[in-house]
């Protein structure tokens, strides 16, 4: 600590060279940051998904759904705490026009949103809606996209023909409910599977998916084979998959995108080495002579290699730390305008400081080394 | 003398010495590489994205949706729709006096990623009878046709190439049981390599579905979407779009368009300017170390200005010799590479497309290029040109 006030003339010594050489660093971090970031929010959003809720599909998408009495029989394999039904009801509000078609989930409320937890309910609206067998829930963006309100009764027309040989579907709104993670983007209802089922014509008895809550998450593999050994070899085979699983395979899905992250990084990591290597073989080699007097006054090689050290240092990691925050004051934006998640953890910024740290001491490493070799004398005539 | 000659003199003596500073002088050339490489590599994403999109636009085919959909798995067309629209003036016949139009159902199908072996989905199309016809691009290069009534499929080639299971003999698992893969096709530039293709009523019968999902028709000419659009308004039980070909792929994929447009924008802005700061460094590095020289040379006439233009044309020099490592590095490294990622025509399916880096790209990086030589050259060309003569020969 003592030796800040060298440290820090010794940078100053050409405050041009340092300062664009610091931009040039924060300006790499910037963009290190950012794309590290995006990795960072696949993780993140695969480390918080549930390991212990897990959803049955039909194997194929567009597959025959499953018929409900599986219910009972998934209910009753070891493990498997809760589990409710879902299917999908479309209808149109007014003309049968695409922007008029409202989605509403089919399913048991009351299970559901234990088994949902990225939707948040009231318990008055939940009442409400076991309350009321023709009962939905909406979310505040449906509402207001159609200028509904709690106590309304709408009428929907469907492809879902009734028992009664109409296709007008009438629900009350009795409640609201929302999307934790994308509040006022998420246009859906929810209804009473018991009332759906019971008016529709077909595929009565079925449901497009299951969700299960199981008791120990580190058995979810093995209780999701189970549940798939029920529909094995019908023809509505299933699989099932953790919530953890579902949002590692949609970060798949990006395919290629990671070949192409770390191209970039790997060239940005590349070439500023290059440039801030420069800077310190310059800065030090200028410098040669002052090192000189510092060992001719008795510092030993290690003390002046690590002086060496720390004025690299001093350079990278607070211009790297410059690049990390605005990266992660630019993430939100980003975010926003592309719409990929971007977290800037601590770990993103631990990481890239490690990784400043690294160029610092490859960069200097080398003319520290002469450094600390040189003769005094050699060193000292060169004045 | 005159201030040209003053300039070649000047810029001669800089390039010569440049050896003698070979570390500073590298800094811009790399500096400038890594933006170049970087830059075709986003825009050559970006650009080779759009075009696979946009690539078999025609504008004598037109895709009907239903009202309001604006891609072609979300909304549904009834067999009476499709029927009233086989019928509508406008569309093209073939020899046998039969419409030229292909009405489609539009599926996925899980596959594995041959690299990693995870799980993707690619776009599975229910086509009719006149697909081939309508798309006369798309060529069967091996096996043979599927036969309707039979589960069967044919598989692009980019899909085959990319994904597994689905060379000729192979079984997907669909609905119904297995598939058999029976031919592959290829051509047209754009993103039906990257699909399946199969019968549209056998896909229907399986999957027990009653609708399409959308339409492709071949227009006599460009010009008959407009007799084709108004028969369709005439009919109000009939709730559909026209839209030409080139049209809809343009709006399809104007979102993701969107999207990546502005990640290759701001990622090459982050680059450049970072590039920028390196060229400042190295030209007033450059100017530095030669006070004396340059001083010596206004003591002997050499005129401020030429001074001044003779480091910018150095700084311009060594940015184009960095953009040409860059362009060197960019072909070496992703040229031809293959990338699968989201863009199918179903939101989760994947889209195959090759990095073919394009003259206009690299056109456009090297322009990058010699603006952030200019640009860093600036600067320090003024100061070289200022600096005052005594107070420079009196330090050393």
């Amino acid at each position: 600590m003592r030796f800040l006030p060298l440290l820090w003339a010794g940078l100053w010594r050409r405050p041009l060279r340092s300062v664009l050489t610091g931009l040039c660093i924060a300006t790499a971090f910037l963009l290190l940051g950012l794309l590290e970031g995006v990795n960072a929010g696949f993780s993140k959003a695969i480390a918080e998904a549930h390991r212990d809720l897990l959803v049955t599909n039909t194997r194929v998408r567009g597959g025959a759904p499953m018929p409900i009495a599986a219910l009972a029989m998934i209910q009753s394999i070891p493990g498997v705490r809760e589990v409710t039904e879902r299917a999908y009801f479309f209808g149109a509000y007014g003309d049968p026009l695409l922007k008029n078609t409202v989605a509403a989930l089919a399913t048991d409320p009351a299970v559901f949103f234990q088994l949902r937890p990225g939707l948040i309910v009231t318990q008055q609206s939940l009442r409400a809606i076991r309350e009321n067998r023709s009962g939905m829930l909406a979310t505040p963006a449906l509402l207001q996209w159609f200028g509904w309100k709690v106590g309304d009764a709408i009428t929907l027309r469907s492809q879902t023909l009734k028992t009664d040989g109409s296709r007008d579907w009438t629900f009350n709104i009795v409640g609201t409910f929302d999307s934790v993670k994308n509040p006022a983007n998420a246009y859906f209802g929810i209804i009473n599977y018991s009332y759906f089922d019971e008016y529709r014509v077909e595929n009565r008895g079925t449901a497009d998916s299951f969700y299960e809550r199981i008791a120990d998450p580190t058995k979810a593999v093995a209780t999701a084979a189970a549940i798939d050994r029920i529909f094995a070899n019908s023809s509505h085979e299933t699989r099932t998959r953790s919530d953890q699983e579902r949002a590692e395979f949609q970060a798949k899905q990006l395919g290629d995108v990671q070949f192409f992250t770390n191209a970039i990084m790997g060239a940005v990591l590349f070439t500023l080495a290059f440039l801030t290597g420069n800077t310190l073989r310059q800065s030090i080699h200028e410098r040669i002579p002052e090192f000189a007097v510092l060992k001719a006054v008795g510092y030993s090689d290690g003390r002046v290699l690590r002086l060496a050290y720390a004025e690299a240092l001093l350079l990278y990691l607070p211009a790297a730390a410059l690049g990390l925050m605005l990266a992660h004051l630019a993430a939100p934006l980003a975010q926003e305008d592309i719409g990929a998640i971007i977290v800037v953890s601590p770990a993103v910024a631990m990481s890239g400081l490690g990784c400043a740290a690294l160029l610092a001491f490859a960069g200097a490493a080398l003319p520290a080394w002469h450094l600390a070799r040189m003769s005094i004398v050699d060193a000292l005539r060169r004045r | 003398m005159a201030l040209r000659a003053q300039i070649l003199a000047v810029t001669a003596a800089n390039i010569r010495s440049i050896p003698q500073r070979l570390g500073n002088s590298l800094v811009i050339v790399v500096g400038v590489a890594g933006v170049v490489a970087v830059l075709i590599l986003v825009l050559t994403m970006f650009v080779d994205f759009r075009t696979t999109i946009q690539g078999d636009g025609q504008p004598d085919r037109a895709i009907i949706l239903p009202r309001g959909a604006t891609t072609e798995y979300e909304g549904s067309l009834s067999r009476e729709t499709v029927a009233a629209v086989m019928n509508a003036p406008g569309i093209k016949h073939d020899g046998r006096d039969q419409p030229i139009v292909s009405a489609e159902v539009i599926l996925v199908a899980p596959v594995a990623r041959k690299i990693d072996n995870s799980d993707v989905n690619v776009t599975l199309r229910g086509v009719g009878g006149q697909y081939f016809t309508m798309r006369p691009e798309l060529k069967l290069v091996a096996g043979r046709m599927f036969r309707p009534g039979n589960q069967e499929l044919l598989a692009g080639a980019s899909a085959s190439a990319e994904f597994a299971g689905l060379d000729i003999g192979k079984q997907v698992r669909l609905q119904e049981g297995d598939w058999t893969v029976v031919g592959t096709f290829a051509g047209g530039n754009g993103s039906r390599e990257s699909e399946l293709v199969a019968d549209a009523l056998t896909v229907m019968s399986a999957y027990k579905l009653d609708a399409f999902n959308t339409m492709g028709v071949m227009l006599e000419s460009p010009d008959a979407i407009a007799s084709l659009r108004e028969a369709l308004a005439r009919d109000p039980t009939l709730q559909v779009d026209v839209r030409a070909e080139p049209e809809y792929l343009a709006t399809a994929s104007a979102g993701v368009n969107r999207m990546l447009r502005l990640v290759a924008y701001a990622i090459g802005s982050i680059m450049a300017l970072g590039a920028l700061f390196a060229a400042l460094n190295s030209m007033s590095s450059a100017v530095a170390e030669r006070t004396l020289e340059i001083a010596t040379l206004r003591a002997i006439g050499f005129s401020p200005s030429a001074v001044a233009v003779s480091v910018l044309i150095e700084a311009l020099l060594l940015a184009l010799l960095g953009a040409a490592l860059g362009v060197a590095a960019a072909y070496a490294a992703f040229n031809g590479r293959t990338i699968s990622t989201l863009g199918g025509a179903v939101w989760d399916s994947q889209l195959v497309y090759s990095l073919t880096i394009t003259r206009s790209v690299t056109a456009a990086a090297i322009l990058v290029a010699c603006a952030l030589g200019l640009l860093g050259g600036v600067l320090p060309a003024i100061r070289a040109a200022r600096s005052s003569i005594a107070e420079a020969l009196h330090q050393s």
